[in-house]
């Protein structure tokens, strides 16, 4: 009975109620469309790093992150390797050899680090090969030796272009000093600057031809089949081999970690500023409905309404204002959000800042669903404490001076 | 048998101050059954007396007994749960719920009471009919004219079967007919049914019908009639 009274009083006044109600409605819908391109952003990023980049887990030799230095091999990595595959949640892994070297062409030289890979087993763990456009070569094919793949901004760096050579230098895992001559088969970008100057794919197999011997293997990428499996895998790992560091995403690249809780902080922060502002308008309405009812709360009280469900009765009224308006801004940011994920949100003028950061121009948002369910636990608990203030008003009245207002 | 005893009652307001006496030393008793209105000059002191015997109010002393319970010792909750049960109110204005039916003002006591669905619809349709009001369940107030809904309010009193009915100036708002028509329904449940009804009024047709006139001045009794 309270329930359908207090739903019935919303709809009194209805240009009253539909104002409070778009206001919940657009404020949350902007709210929650600006925390999803902010999450859209930030998770195209980690996709991206860790599809190009980094992978869900790495393993080396305990010694080799310290400085990089290729003398620390993981020891029988064909064996590791083998054992891995054999985990069911993995998905994919591949090999490389990583030297630290430099890159020459006849304008410039550029420190580099030297990816020494599989193709095919690579392409199994990491989008690059994607990310390269057709007018700019491809990875690896045909059987033409020493073919390098870099990036545009290395390019760009030693004023090169494709099927240039660049001589490369590097040191072997024997400690001597060794160089070729490479020509450039692909040209790769992608959204990470920093990712891009510094990293060049090359055949391992060309590699060892060159220096004469197996350079080894320095790190071993291991794709996942469930992102969400990775603390389990990771830990399955690290028992498995003891001896070999074993690091997931987040400790390889902590910027990507921490930019990922910071956001997924951010963007309650931001609807928890809007859902506050919100409160204020829905208690001061919901203040306005109250001192307009005095004598009709009065009189309630009067023949026999207990003060108990007095004061339910104003709370329901607060949350179906705050939910209906909740809900609907919600359903708004849903279709919303499902647009432009479908489509993205082209912001290519400003793609040298964005790529600065590691950005993609072009955002698809994206917001999970367990952040609509707390959304809503957000939205009831803004209406529950919006309604208290109005209700204890309520509460306060003393029927018979209540009953003389008119 | 008496269904209400007042025993000595006092009202004061502003009692630090310049005291005003509403009521000074009132004694009363009702028997069932009886059509009694309660008049007096403005200030007299009438719509305290009524507010006290509905336990709207806590008087400064005296004791009213209803049904052999002092509501005077009743405490907040206790005291809503006894007027919800044993006492009717029907306002000077009307004082309907806007956004309920009829049939849903008048149900809606009975909801607050527990009654179940079942016997609520029937009781509601008997009243609204005892009040001239049986086509009119699914309309709401603001549909309604001033007498219709005071009739709806009536209806709504009789619903929780109550001891008696407290009238407050129920035919203050309306005009000539409707206060008659009015008055016609509240003398005929009070003959049918034995229900008491207790107005406070300055209108002289509901003194004329009133088979006892309690006169009240500066807050105290300074008549009491029965007519024959």
């Amino acid at each position: 009975m309270i329930f359908k009274i207090a739903f019935k009083n919303v709809w009194r006044n209805k240009v009253r109620s539909l104002i409070v109600i778009a206001a919940v409605t657009l404020g949350l819908a902007g709210g929650i469309f600006t925390a999803s391109i902010i999450t859209g952003m930030v998770e195209q990023k980690i996709r991206t790093g860790i599809n190009n980049e980094v992978s869900h887990i790495q393993l080396h030799h305990p010694a080799f992150l310290r400085n990089y230095e290729s003398r620390y091999v993981i020891p029988d990595a064909a064996a590791v390797a083998a054992r891995i595959s054999k985990m069911a949640s993995v998905k994919a892994l591949c090999s490389r050899t990583r030297i630290t070297g430099m890159a020459a062409s006849p304008n410039a030289a550029a420190g580099i680090q030297i990816v020494g890979v599989d193709p095919e087993q690579e392409k199994q763990v990491s989008t690059l090969h994607l990310a390269i456009p057709d007018s700019c070569g491809s990875y690896f094919t045909g059987t033409r030796k020493n073919q390098v793949v870099i990036s545009h901004k290395l390019a760009d760096k030693l004023k090169i272009r494709l099927k240039s050579k660049i001589v490369i230098r590097f040191q072997n895992t024997d400690g001597n000093l060794t160089e070729a001559a490479f020509s450039v088969s692909g040209i790769f970008q992608t959204a990470n600057t920093a990712f891009d100057e510094t990293n060049v794919f090359v055949r391992k197999h060309d590699l060892d031809q060159i220096t004469g011997s197996d350079n080894g293997i320095q790190e071993i990428a291991v794709m996942l089949l469930d992102i969400d499996n990775i603390p389990v895998a990771e830990a399955a790992l690290k028992s498995m081999l003891p001896g070999l560091d074993v690091e997931n995403w987040m400790e390889i690249r902590p910027d990507m970690g921490m930019i990922s809780s910071a956001i997924a902080i951010e963007v309650y922060v931001i609807l928890g500023i809007i859902l506050f502002a919100l409160a204020f308008g829905i208690i001061n309405t919901m203040l306005m409905i109250v001192f307009e009812r005095t004598h009709e709360l009065g009189m309630l009280m009067a023949v026999g309404m207990s003060k108990s469900r007095v004061f339910r009765m104003i709370m329901m009224e607060t949350i179906f204002l705050t939910t209906i308006g909740g809900v609907i801004g919600m359903s708004l940011s849903v279709a919303l959000v499902a647009w432009f994920q479908r489509y993205g949100i082209d912001m290519s003028s400003v793609s040298k800042g964005l790529g600065a950061f590691g950005f993609d121009p072009k955002i698809y948002p994206f917001i999970s669903t367990k952040f609509y369910i707390n959304l809503t636990v957000m939205i009831l608990c803004t209406g529950i404490l919006s309604a208290v203030g109005p209700a204890r008003k309520a509460l306060k009245m003393n029927p018979v001076e209540a009953i003389r207002v008119e | 048998m008496n269904i209400i005893e007042i025993k000595d009652l006092t009202k004061v307001y502003d009692a630090k101050t310049i005291p005003v006496y509403a009521l000074n030393g009132v004694d009363l008793a009702f028997r069932e059954g009886e059509f009694t209105s309660i008049v007096g000059p403005s200030g007299s002191g009438k719509t305290t007396l009524l507010n006290l015997m509905g336990g709207l109010d806590t008087p400064g002393s005296g004791e009213i007994v209803i049904d052999h319970t002092d509501i005077t010792r009743l405490k907040s909750r206790k005291l809503i749960e006894f007027r919800l049960r044993n006492i009717g109110f029907v306002f000077q204005s009307f004082n309907l719920i806007p956004v309920l039916t009829t049939k849903e003002n008048v149900e809606f006591i009975m909801q607050l009471q527990g009654v179940d669905k079942a016997k609520r619809d029937h009781r509601t349709l008997e009243l609204l009919a005892s009040v001239g009001l049986g086509d009119k369940i699914n309309v709401r107030p603001n549909k309604l004219s001033g007498g219709q809904q005071q009739r709806v309010a009536v209806a709504r009193a009789l619903a929780s079967k109550p001891k008696f009915i407290l009238a407050d100036e129920p035919t203050a708002n309306l005009d000539s007919k409707s206060a008659e028509n009015l008055l016609e329904i509240m003398e005929k449940l009070n003959r049918e049914e034995n229900i008491t009804f207790i107005f406070s009024t300055h209108d002289p047709r509901v003194v004329a019908k009133a088979r006892r006139v309690i006169t009240l001045e500066d807050g105290k009794i300074s008549g009491d009639i029965t007519k024959n």
